[in-house]
Protein backbone atom coordinates (compact mmCIF):
# COMPACT_ATOMS: atom_id res chain seq x y z
CA UNK A 1 0.00 0.00 0.00
CA UNK A 2 1.73 3.34 -0.84
CA UNK A 3 1.66 6.46 0.80
CA UNK A 4 -0.90 7.62 -2.15
CA UNK A 5 -2.92 4.87 -1.05
CA UNK A 6 -2.40 5.30 2.50
CA UNK A 7 -3.38 9.35 2.28
CA UNK A 8 -6.78 8.24 0.30
CA UNK A 9 -7.69 5.66 2.77
CA UNK A 10 -6.99 8.55 5.23
CA UNK A 11 -9.25 11.05 3.59
CA UNK A 12 -12.23 8.51 3.12
CA UNK A 13 -11.71 8.13 7.18
CA UNK A 14 -12.30 12.13 7.68
CA UNK A 15 -14.04 13.41 4.69
CA UNK A 16 -18.07 14.16 5.46
CA UNK A 17 -20.55 11.80 5.15
CA UNK A 18 -23.12 13.09 1.89
CA UNK A 19 -25.97 12.89 3.96
CA UNK A 20 -24.19 15.13 6.33
CA UNK A 21 -23.66 17.24 3.69
CA UNK A 22 -26.63 16.88 2.66
CA UNK A 23 -28.41 18.16 6.01
CA UNK A 24 -26.28 21.05 6.27
CA UNK A 25 -27.23 22.58 2.14
CA UNK A 26 -30.78 21.90 3.73
CA UNK A 27 -30.27 23.60 6.92
CA UNK A 28 -28.76 26.66 5.15
CA UNK A 29 -31.57 26.73 2.15
CA UNK A 30 -34.78 26.87 4.82
CA UNK A 31 -32.92 30.30 6.16
CA UNK A 32 -34.19 33.10 4.06
CA UNK A 33 -33.16 33.87 1.08
CA UNK A 34 -30.52 36.10 0.49
CA UNK A 35 -32.09 39.52 -0.87
CA UNK A 36 -30.62 40.93 -3.85
CA UNK A 37 -28.13 43.98 -2.75
CA UNK A 38 -29.76 47.23 -3.86
CA UNK A 39 -27.04 49.43 -5.87
CA UNK A 40 -26.72 52.56 -4.19
CA UNK A 41 -25.30 54.12 -6.77
CA UNK A 42 -26.61 54.96 -10.47
CA UNK A 43 -29.05 52.44 -12.20
CA UNK A 44 -26.79 50.13 -14.41
CA UNK A 45 -29.06 50.66 -17.60
CA UNK A 46 -27.79 54.74 -16.70
CA UNK A 47 -24.40 54.04 -18.27
CA UNK A 48 -25.57 52.41 -21.27
CA UNK A 49 -27.43 54.83 -22.10
CA UNK A 50 -24.56 57.33 -21.33
CA UNK A 51 -21.63 55.26 -23.58
CA UNK A 52 -24.59 55.16 -26.44
CA UNK A 53 -25.41 58.46 -26.62
CA UNK A 54 -21.55 59.36 -25.85
CA UNK A 55 -20.79 57.09 -28.61
CA UNK A 56 -23.15 59.26 -31.27
CA UNK A 57 -22.27 62.00 -30.50
CA UNK A 58 -18.74 61.46 -30.51
CA UNK A 59 -18.91 59.72 -34.22
CA UNK A 60 -21.07 62.55 -35.89
CA UNK A 61 -18.93 64.79 -34.68
CA UNK A 62 -16.35 63.68 -36.69
CA UNK A 63 -18.56 63.98 -39.68
CA UNK A 64 -17.84 67.04 -41.75
CA UNK A 65 -20.71 69.40 -41.59
CA UNK A 66 -23.53 69.41 -44.16
CA UNK A 67 -22.66 72.80 -44.66
CA UNK A 68 -18.80 72.66 -45.27
CA UNK A 69 -19.05 69.30 -47.87
CA UNK B 1 -29.38 32.47 -11.74
CA UNK B 2 -32.19 31.45 -8.76
CA UNK B 3 -30.19 32.04 -5.70
CA UNK B 4 -31.23 28.44 -4.83
CA UNK B 5 -29.26 26.62 -7.97
CA UNK B 6 -26.58 28.81 -7.58
CA UNK B 7 -25.88 28.36 -4.27
CA UNK B 8 -25.99 24.51 -4.65
CA UNK B 9 -23.44 25.39 -7.50
CA UNK B 10 -21.19 26.60 -5.03
CA UNK B 11 -21.77 24.15 -2.37
CA UNK B 12 -20.95 21.12 -4.20
CA UNK B 13 -17.81 22.88 -5.75
CA UNK B 14 -16.63 23.90 -2.54
CA UNK B 15 -17.51 22.34 0.37
CA UNK B 16 -15.48 19.16 0.17
CA UNK B 17 -12.40 21.55 0.04
CA UNK B 18 -13.96 23.63 2.58
CA UNK B 19 -14.69 20.83 5.16
CA UNK B 20 -11.04 19.58 4.32
CA UNK B 21 -9.73 23.02 4.78
CA UNK B 22 -11.28 23.09 8.67
CA UNK B 23 -10.15 19.31 9.13
CA UNK B 24 -6.55 20.40 8.49
CA UNK B 25 -7.19 23.24 11.19
CA UNK B 26 -9.22 21.52 13.80
CA UNK B 27 -7.63 17.76 13.43
CA UNK B 28 -11.84 16.80 13.75
CA UNK B 29 -14.45 15.99 11.13
CA UNK B 30 -17.42 17.21 12.65
CA UNK B 31 -16.14 20.47 14.21
CA UNK B 32 -14.92 20.58 10.79
CA UNK B 33 -18.55 20.42 9.85
CA UNK B 34 -19.58 23.02 12.24
CA UNK B 35 -17.57 25.48 10.73
CA UNK B 36 -18.14 24.39 6.88
CA UNK B 37 -22.03 25.29 7.77
CA UNK B 38 -21.24 28.46 8.70
CA UNK B 39 -18.90 29.41 5.73
CA UNK B 40 -21.84 28.26 3.76
CA UNK B 41 -24.36 30.40 5.98
CA UNK B 42 -22.69 33.89 4.89
CA UNK B 43 -21.78 32.44 1.46
CA UNK B 44 -25.81 32.01 1.22
CA UNK B 45 -26.67 35.45 2.82
CA UNK B 46 -24.23 37.36 0.96
CA UNK B 47 -24.70 35.73 -2.37
CA UNK B 48 -25.10 38.31 -4.46
CA UNK B 49 -21.26 39.27 -3.42
CA UNK B 50 -20.14 36.20 -4.76
CA UNK B 51 -22.47 36.50 -8.42
CA UNK B 52 -20.26 37.83 -10.40
CA UNK B 53 -17.17 36.87 -9.58
CA UNK B 54 -14.46 34.41 -11.24
CA UNK B 55 -14.27 31.03 -10.33
CA UNK B 56 -10.78 31.53 -8.66
CA UNK B 57 -12.25 34.77 -7.05
CA UNK B 58 -15.26 32.83 -5.73
CA UNK B 59 -12.70 30.36 -4.37
CA UNK B 60 -10.74 33.09 -2.68
CA UNK B 61 -13.83 34.87 -1.18
CA UNK B 62 -15.19 31.33 0.70
CA UNK B 63 -11.95 30.74 2.25
CA UNK B 64 -11.43 34.50 2.85
CA UNK B 65 -14.27 33.99 4.60
CA UNK B 66 -13.08 30.45 6.14
CA UNK B 67 -9.76 32.01 7.42
CA UNK B 68 -11.32 34.75 9.33
CA UNK B 69 -13.71 32.19 10.72
CA UNK B 70 -11.47 30.18 12.25
CA UNK B 71 -9.12 32.74 13.05
CA UNK B 72 -12.75 34.05 15.06
CA UNK B 73 -13.20 30.81 16.26
CA UNK B 74 -9.56 30.04 17.60
CA UNK B 75 -9.55 33.34 19.37
CA UNK B 76 -12.91 32.50 21.22
CA UNK B 77 -10.92 28.76 21.86
CA UNK B 78 -13.66 26.92 20.99
CA UNK B 79 -12.67 25.07 17.79
CA UNK B 80 -9.63 22.89 19.45
CA UNK B 81 -11.65 21.80 22.42
CA UNK B 82 -11.91 18.42 20.72
CA UNK B 83 -8.58 19.03 18.39
CA UNK B 84 -5.92 16.33 18.11
CA UNK B 85 -8.36 13.86 19.14
CA UNK B 86 -10.10 12.64 15.77
CA UNK B 87 -8.00 12.29 13.18
CA UNK B 88 -7.42 8.82 12.08
CA UNK B 89 -10.03 7.48 15.22
CA UNK B 90 -12.50 7.01 12.79
CA UNK B 91 -12.81 3.32 11.03
CA UNK B 92 -10.96 2.62 7.86
CA UNK B 93 -13.39 1.33 4.88
CA UNK B 94 -12.68 -2.47 4.74
CA UNK B 95 -9.96 -3.72 2.12
CA UNK B 96 -10.67 -7.01 0.95
CA UNK B 97 -8.52 -9.66 3.58
CA UNK B 98 -8.29 -10.13 6.81
CA UNK B 99 -4.41 -9.58 6.73
CA UNK B 100 -4.29 -6.91 4.21
CA UNK B 101 -7.27 -5.37 6.10
CA UNK B 102 -5.49 -5.38 9.11
CA UNK B 103 -2.64 -3.96 8.11
CA UNK B 104 -4.18 -0.82 5.90
CA UNK B 105 -5.50 0.01 8.95
CA UNK B 106 -2.92 0.07 11.14
CA UNK B 107 -0.67 2.43 7.73
CA UNK B 108 -3.64 4.36 8.07
CA UNK B 109 -3.85 4.80 11.97
CA UNK B 110 0.10 5.41 11.63
CA UNK B 111 -0.31 8.41 8.73
CA UNK B 112 -3.58 9.56 10.51
CA UNK B 113 -1.07 9.57 14.25
CA UNK B 114 2.08 10.93 12.15
CA UNK B 115 -0.44 13.78 10.42
CA UNK B 116 -1.97 15.12 13.92
CA UNK B 117 1.88 15.69 14.47
CA UNK B 118 2.59 18.04 11.58
CA UNK B 119 2.78 21.63 11.62
CA UNK B 120 -0.28 23.39 11.48
CA UNK B 121 0.41 24.92 7.93
CA UNK B 122 1.48 21.81 7.01
CA UNK B 123 -1.20 19.54 8.10
CA UNK B 124 -4.11 22.09 6.65
CA UNK B 125 -2.42 21.92 2.95
CA UNK B 126 -2.35 18.35 3.30
CA UNK B 127 -5.71 17.77 4.63
CA UNK B 128 -6.91 20.42 1.23
CA UNK B 129 -4.87 18.27 -1.13
CA UNK B 130 -5.64 14.58 0.00
CA UNK B 131 -8.99 14.98 1.54
CA UNK B 132 -10.20 17.99 -0.68
CA UNK B 133 -9.11 17.24 -3.89
CA UNK B 134 -7.47 20.78 -4.46
CA UNK B 135 -3.99 21.04 -6.72
CA UNK B 136 -1.66 23.22 -5.26
CA UNK B 137 -2.91 25.95 -7.73
CA UNK B 138 -6.48 25.95 -5.88
CA UNK B 139 -4.74 25.56 -2.65
CA UNK B 140 -2.76 28.99 -3.04
CA UNK B 141 -5.23 30.59 -4.26
CA UNK B 142 -7.73 29.91 -1.67
CA UNK B 143 -5.00 29.96 1.48
CA UNK B 144 -3.26 33.35 -0.58
CA UNK B 145 -0.13 31.81 -0.38
CA UNK B 146 2.43 31.12 -3.78
CA UNK B 147 1.95 27.78 -5.08
CA UNK B 148 5.45 27.45 -4.62
CA UNK B 149 5.10 27.70 -0.78
CA UNK B 150 1.87 25.01 -0.94
CA UNK B 151 4.45 22.41 -2.90
CA UNK B 152 6.78 23.15 -0.28
CA UNK B 153 4.66 22.25 1.92
CA UNK B 154 3.07 19.05 0.69
CA UNK B 155 6.75 18.10 0.18
CA UNK B 156 7.89 17.93 3.77
CA UNK B 157 4.14 16.96 4.58
CA UNK B 158 4.69 13.54 2.76
CA UNK B 159 8.00 13.61 3.53
CA UNK B 160 7.32 13.47 6.78
CA UNK B 161 4.61 10.92 6.26
CA UNK B 162 6.84 8.54 4.58
CA UNK B 163 9.33 8.60 6.93
CA UNK B 164 6.16 7.48 9.65
CA UNK B 165 5.51 4.43 7.48
CA UNK B 166 9.14 3.19 6.86
CA UNK B 167 9.90 3.42 10.86
CA UNK B 168 6.14 0.73 10.95
CA UNK B 169 7.30 -0.77 8.37
CA UNK B 170 10.66 -1.43 9.37
CA UNK B 171 11.05 -0.61 12.96
CA UNK B 172 14.50 -1.17 13.15
CA UNK B 173 15.04 1.47 10.96
CA UNK B 174 17.27 5.01 12.45
CA UNK B 175 15.29 7.73 13.00
CA UNK B 176 14.93 10.35 10.15
CA UNK B 177 17.38 13.44 11.27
Amino acid sequence: MSLDDTLAAWAATVRLPATTAADIYQRIVTTPAPARAVSPGLDPAWWRRFTAGFTTRMITSTQPAPWAA
Amino acid sequence: MDPEAEFGRLYEAHRTAVHAYFVGRTADRWVAADLMQEVFMRVWQRLPELSGRSPDGQRAWIFTVARNLSIDTFRHERTRAGAEAALGDEPAPAPPSAATAVIAAERVAIVGEAIKQLPEQQRTTLAMAAAGGLTSAEIATALGVPAGTVRYRLSLARRALAAALARYDDPAAPEPR
